[in-house]
């Protein structure tokens, strides 16, 4: 066996021109595999940090029941925020911030225009705790949220709907939280992106103001927390639904944003696809190359049965062989991705997502176990695209191998 | 009970319509320690004689005994054991491996059996130096010229210690110098170490060296042309030519 492989070895670097060419496919194929990987890695990371850092938070809590409830905004599902709530959550372990949140359906109006927005009502010192990033999609004028009592923030599509000048003193329109209609003043001091798909029409409102705008003093719908790392956002999760209890439900941010989960999974599913379409390719490469050697090494394969080697044997020759191939092109590959992913990563990307006017940066990363994977599968795909030329050799009858075929 | 036993033995191909008779009833007996060489034109079934008695192909019809086990119905792995401990193989195109050296290409078939890599170098190296390659253990098969090829493909041969070996047209591919020596080599190979040997050529200069030949013409032996076996025993008994 030891000879054979000595021999399926040599014959690899035989024929240096095919065996280069083989190379350069399973090269270009995991190569490109590998960075498509690392891009996608890179985005996905900023779309979540993006999503948690500007909109969920990592953690939230709600009463029992809310989400199920989320899109008719319960405000009979509320909590008192107190002191004591808020100690008991930042006790748990990983746990950094806390921010009270109510979410309403309310109307906006400024001049003769009256529009349905959904509201997100915020505590601006605490929010931005949580949700550091939130600031980054508000214009200018928007960032001065929270130095006045009435200042609020719409959406770009909201302002377009309003469609006049948004220093007008502005009223908020809402049934509070016994149904009956309320309404504040309010200004709109600017307005602000949005990242993700879904309701264009929103607005954000002090959390004093809405809670009196719906007669609920002290309380909130939501809790968002913010954890140390992203990873230990399970954990916290668990460790908070066995410190609040079973009146409360606790839901880490990819259960609240499932839309999120859609998307990753959408991608993952393209990359996929793109990656199997490279990995067929480049393998039929290596079986062509293998059938060529197959036909070019016949009277050889003769030779070797002449001197008493079994099909079996035969079968594995050209089965290392390829799996040489396989593995030493995908780990070239992989080496030549990884490569591009750190320079990729060093550079940076600036990105424009469809939904939002905010660009931002990718900075592409790729996991070594990726890596190995692929460098697996492109050595495992190898040897079964050998399959059939291998048995093909050893097929041959030794006499009818010996003549050249 | 003779080395190679062969009765009636009828081999057919079929060329699309046309059924091609390569051998046709042939009866053949060799004993150990033979040097015979089977003479004939191209196309009269010689290379399909070797075949046979090397079991690289199986006859259409007839007995074929080696040793005295008669192999009509071994399947392919069984037949490659034959091949493997009892025959040894020189072609006319020397046939090496050539990713492999002159050692490697020798100790090839030792290494196919299981034998020892350790145990086998001084064989090879043994091998090697009566077929006068001592100096060429390391080149590749392509560092060498015909002759020397030729030279490894018979120690390559004999490395295994076969019960025969099969040469077809051995010198065939080369110059009349070279076939001279290479014969040589065969013959002393022969009555040093008592191997049996069993050639085919159609090169009558070959004629001249032979103890034993054996005519075939359109598969069949050609009556009163085997030298017989008694004059055979006789040369292999004076030794070397």
């Amino acid at each position: 066996m030891g000879s054979l492989l000595q021999i399926a070895v040599r014959n690899v670097v035989r024929n240096v021109r095919r065996t280069a060419i083989t190379l350069a496919a399973l090269l270009l194929g995991v190569g490109v595999m590998v960075s498509i990987r690392g891009t996608l890695n890179g985005l996905q990371r900023s779309m979540k940090e993006s999503m948690v850092l500007a909109q969920t938070g990592a953690v939230q809590v709600h009463k029992k029941g809310y989400l199920k409830n989320v899109l008719s905004s319960p405000l009979h599902l509320d909590m008192e925020v107190g002191d004591a709530l808020v100690k008991r959550i930042l006790a748990v372990p990983h746990v950094t911030a806390v921010a009270p949140r109510i979410l309403f359906g309310g109307m906006v109006n400024l001049g003769d225009q009256t529009l349905f927005m959904a509201t997100l009502a915020l505590d601006p010192k605490r929010e931005f705790e949580v949700c550091p990033k939130r600031r980054d999609l508000f214009d200018a004028r928007a960032k001065a949220f929270g130095t006045s009592a009435d200042g609020m923030v719409i959406t770009v599509e909201l302002a377009k709907g309003l469609g006049a000048k948004l220093t007008e003193p502005a009223a908020l329109l809402a049934p509070d939280k016994d149904g009956a209609l309320s309404g504040e003043n309010a200004t709109i001091l600017g307005t602000m992106q949005l990242t993700s798909p879904g309701e264009r029409k929103i607005g954000i409102v002090p959390l004093p103001l809405a809670q009196h705008l719906l007669k609920m003093e002290g309380r909130a719908t939501e809790l968002a927390i913010a954890v140390d790392d992203l990873e230990n956002a399970p954990l916290v999760a668990a460790a908070l639904e066995r410190a609040l209890g079973p009146e409360f439900e606790v839901h880490t941010w990819d259960n609240v944003a499932t839309f999120f989960k859609d998307i990753l999974f959408r991608q993952d599913f393209l990359l996929s696809l793109i990656a199997t379409v490279f990995l067929v390719l480049m393998l039929l490469g290596v079986a062509n190359t293998m059938l060529m050697s197959v036909l070019d090494r016949t009277r050889e394969i003769g030779t070797m049965m002449a001197l008493g080697v079994r099909r079996s044997r035969i079968v594995t020759l050209f089965l290392v062989e390829a799996a040489v191939i396989g593995v030493f092109g995908g780990c070239l590959g992989g080496l030549l991705g990884s490569i591009v992913v750190a320079w990729l990563h060093v550079r940076g990307i600036e990105v424009t997502m469809p939904t939002s006017a905010v660009p931002f940066v990718i900075q592409p990363f790729v996991d070594v176990l990726y890596i190995v994977k692929i460098v697996c599968l492109s050595g495992i795909g190898a040897l079964v695209f050998a399959v059939y030329p291998a048995w093909r050799a050893s097929r041959l009858r030794p006499v009818q191998a010996l003549a050249g075929g | 009970m003779a080395l190679v036993e062969l009765v009636g033995i009828t081999k057919s191909y079929e060329l699309g319509r046309t059924v091609v008779h390569a051998l046709n009833g042939v009866d053949l007996q060799v004993e150990r320690g033979e040097f015979t060489v089977v003479m004939g034109p191209s196309g009269s079934g010689k290379t399909t004689l070797l075949n046979i008695i090397g079991c690289l192909d199986r006859a259409t019809a007839g007995t074929f005994r080696f040793d005295g086990e008669e192999l009509g119905d071994r399947d392919f792995n069984d037949l490659a054991e034959i091949r493997n401990r009892k025959i040894g193989f020189i072609f006319q195109s020397f046939n090496l491996i050539p990713v492999l050296n002159v050692t490697e290409n020798i100790e090839f078939p030792c290494l196919i059996r299981g034998d020892p890599k350790k145990a086998l170098r001084e064989r090879v190296r043994q091998v090697a130096e009566e077929v006068g390659l001592g100096k060429f253990l390391a080149h590749k098969p392509d560092e060498l010229s015909g002759g020397q090829r030729q030279r490894v493909a018979i120690a390559r041969a004999l490395v295994t210690q076969p019960q025969v070996v099969l040469a077809d047209e051995p010198t065939a591919n080369l110059d009349s110098g070279t076939s001279e020596q290479i014969i040589d080599l065969m013959l002393e190979l022969n009555a040093k170490e008592n191997v049996t040997f069993l050639f085919s050529t159609h090169d009558p200069r070959v004629m001249a060296h032979a103890r034993r030949v054996v005519h075939i013409a359109d598969g069949r032996l050609v009556d009163g042309t085997d030298s017989g076996r008694a004059e055979v025993a006789a040369v292999a008994g004076m030794g070397a030519r």
